[in-house]
């Protein structure tokens, strides 16, 4: 068996790791001859995310299987954090249980971490239709999630035509975003009918926090009352897609 | 028959303490002691790190083993434990929490090796003071109460034979403080046994080893046995209705729902009544993800997950949990956490009534409770979410 994923930078191991790290502590990830993924729910299974790192977005990518590896976040994160910006990072399996991470510009730092046990079950995914998109740049959605958040723990999405609302009640007050497709930042919104739901911003602003630093856009697709998912578009990753069910109460 | 008062109970509790000092007054006036320790060692708080530890000691000979062991109290009256508990006179020396190789805590290390009485011979740097009110600086609820206290000039004690259990976890210093006490659990050790080996710093790695506070130790080995039952029992499948468990004692009355879910959460609500008579209410709740802060209602908490995932383990299955504990004027001297424990260890062995419904379920166990469904529902954070929050698997 052959694995070995080299990236040109720190940053994709770093963005992907701290995507998983709003959910979980620990990750099982699985190698093929296509890529890397990762699915996996936080414990009260309200959010789910999916990445798809495809062969093609590495500097060097080998796999001549399927193979799963399980870590823990932070001890992974600990290593790549040791790496400076311009060092590539290659990661592979060389000995059984242990996974090498060896990271080379200057000079070279090899580290070997044990695996933990994988969990072996697979997460489906919600079935969905969406009938609702906007496609924000990632900043552009963080400052929106935090002009709510200063009234509100929920945050409610309501489209309609061209035009996008964000809303908060809280103890304190209300507060309204309302973003129409002139608004800088707006990218792109597609209503195929009138929809409204409302989501914990805990987990928005946490996920949407752990990709803005990368840049690129975040597009938010949903339904009345149905899960949100938001598609985050990275250079040199793939795609994340983030799953969040719905409050239920209006 | 009538249940006694707030104030007959009071009464009663210090009609024992005078009595109990009248007889035993020689015994108290002189600046020794001696007796047999339960055993039973104090680890304070207060002034932390530099806190007063010491062994504690009844005039009493024989076997006074139930005096520190709370697993055996549970059907026994308010009057005859507090007896047990004020009768332990306490001999203290402030020493550091990270001092653990001196003699004097080497000795007591040994001491809580032993799961029997012990004679033994205090001596005081002056005469005990006996105190029964709230001034006493180190009264706290999730203490059990205990007597006079003097300053320790020496301790002895007869030979004991030690438990093997425990001599292994105290001689194991490759082992984490958390296997070791979850292993000591499995092996059978009593809770309260467990707990008095972590405050005086016996298990964990040996770099890590130092004293805790008596009440820090009953909390943390609650959390860590209850921590590791969660997620054994999250493997098990998940009830089928929603169930309702009950058990009063000393002023206490405990409800436990239980309710069909394949998630973990659970949540603990405190009613009091103040001197007023008007109404606390202290909520704690924690889902799938784990405790997000300490508990305003503190140990009591700890204690409280501990006894419903020993529940859970015991009848294979997984479930989310809602205690509900009203605590009336009648409970006029707290006890200590143990009383929760055992209060809710003790409702989870009465038979369950089952329920399809959580609403009729609650109805249920807010029939004995003075404080109304509704108030107990505005208060629910694990009722909200339930109502609230769907999940991904929903869809």
């Amino acid at each position: 068996m052959v694995f070995v994923a080299k990236t040109r930078s720190p940053d994709e191991w770093k963005v992907i790791l701290s995507t998983i790290s709003t959910l979980v502590d620990e990750a099982t990830f699985e190698a093929t001859v296509e890529g890397i993924s990762f699915r996996g729910m936080d414990p009260s299974h309200v959010a789910l995310i999916d990445i798809q790192w495809p062969n093609s977005t590495f500097e060097r990518y080998e796999c001549d299987d399927s193979v799963k590896f399980g870590v823990r976040i932070d001890e992974l994160s600990k290593l790549i954090k040791r790496a400076s910006k311009k060092d590539s990072i290659e990661v592979s399996m060389l000995e059984d249980g242990l996974l090498t991470i060896k990271t080379q510009n200057d000079y070279l730092r090899e580290y070997k971490i044990r695996l933990i046990e994988s969990s072996a079950s697979s997460t489906p995914l919600p079935k969905l239709n969406f009938s609702s998109k906007v496609v924000l740049s990632a900043s552009e959605f963080d400052k929106v999630l935090s002009d709510v958040q200063v009234v509100s723990e929920y945050i409610s999405i309501e489209t309609e035509a061209k035009l996008v609302e964000f809303r908060g009640k809280g103890d304190s007050g209300e507060a309204t975003i309302s973003l129409n497709s002139e608004s800088v930042g707006l990218e792109e919104i597609e209503v195929k009918e009138k929809s409204r739901a409302t989501y914990s911003l805990d987990y928005l602003t946490r996920i949407t926090k752990a990709v803005s630093s990368s840049g690129g856009t975040i597009a938010a697709e949903y339904s009345s009352k149905m899960p949100l998912r938001l598609e985050c578009r990275i250079a040199n990753i793939g795609r994340i897609h983030f799953y969040l069910a719905p409050r239920v109460q209006d | 028959m009538a249940m006694p008062t707030a104030t007959q109970i009071k009464k009663r509790l210090m009609a024992n303490w005078i009595h109990f000092l009248s007889t035993n007054s020689a015994e108290l006036s002189k600046e020794s002691l001696s007796g047999a320790t339960p055993p039973a060692v104090f680890v304070g708080s207060y002034g932390y790190p530099k806190v007063r530890v010491g062994p504690m000691v009844p005039p009493i000979h024989g076997d006074t083993t139930v005096f520190d062991k709370p697993e055996l109290w549970i059907g026994k009256d308010i009057a005859e434990i507090v007896n047990y508990r004020k009768s332990l006179v306490m001999g203290v020396s402030r020493t550091d929490i990270h001092d653990k190789s001196s003699r004097y805590i080497g000795s007591l290390q040994e001491l809580a090796l032993t799961r029997r009485s012990v004679e033994s011979e205090a001596l005081f740097e002056n005469k005990p003071i006996p105190h029964f009110d709230e001034l006493n600086l180190e009264l706290d609820t999730n203490l059990a109460p205990f007597g006079p206290v003097a300053p320790l000039k020496s301790f002895r004690t007869a030979s004991y034979p030690v438990d093997q259990r425990l001599e292994r976890s105290y001689y194991d210093k490759d082992l984490s403080a958390v296997d070791g006490i979850v292993d000591l659990y499995r092996q059978g050790i009593e809770v309260s046994t467990i707990s008095r080996i972590v405050s005086l710093g016996m298990l964990g790695l040996e770099k890590n080893r130092k004293l805790v506070p008596t009440k820090w130790s009953i909390s943390a080995t609650d959390d860590v046995i209850s921590s590791h039952l969660i997620k054994t029992i999250e493997t098990f499948p998940r009830i089928d209705s929603f169930s309702v468990h009950k058990f009063n004692h000393f002023g206490n009355y405990y409800c436990i729902l239980l309710i069909p879910d394949e998630l973990w959460s659970f949540e603990m609500q405190e009613a009091w009544y103040d001197k007023h008579g008007n109404v606390g209410i202290g909520t704690d709740f924690e889902d799938a993800n784990g405790l997000d802060h300490y508990p305003t209602i503190a140990g009591a908490y700890f204690a409280g997950r501990l006894s419903v995932t020993e529940f859970l383990f015991s009848i294979r299955h997984k479930a989310a949990a809602m205690i509900l504990r009203e605590i009336h004027p009648e409970y006029v001297i707290p006890v200590g956490v143990w009383q929760i424990r055992e209060g809710i260890r003790g409702a989870l062995k009465e038979k369950a009534k089952l329920f399809d419904e959580f609403q009729d379920a609650l109805s249920f166990a807010c029939s004995t409770l003075s404080i109304s469904k509704k108030e107990w529902l505005r208060n629910s954070k694990l009722y909200a979410n339930m109502k609230n929050q769907s999940r991904i698997t929903d869809f």
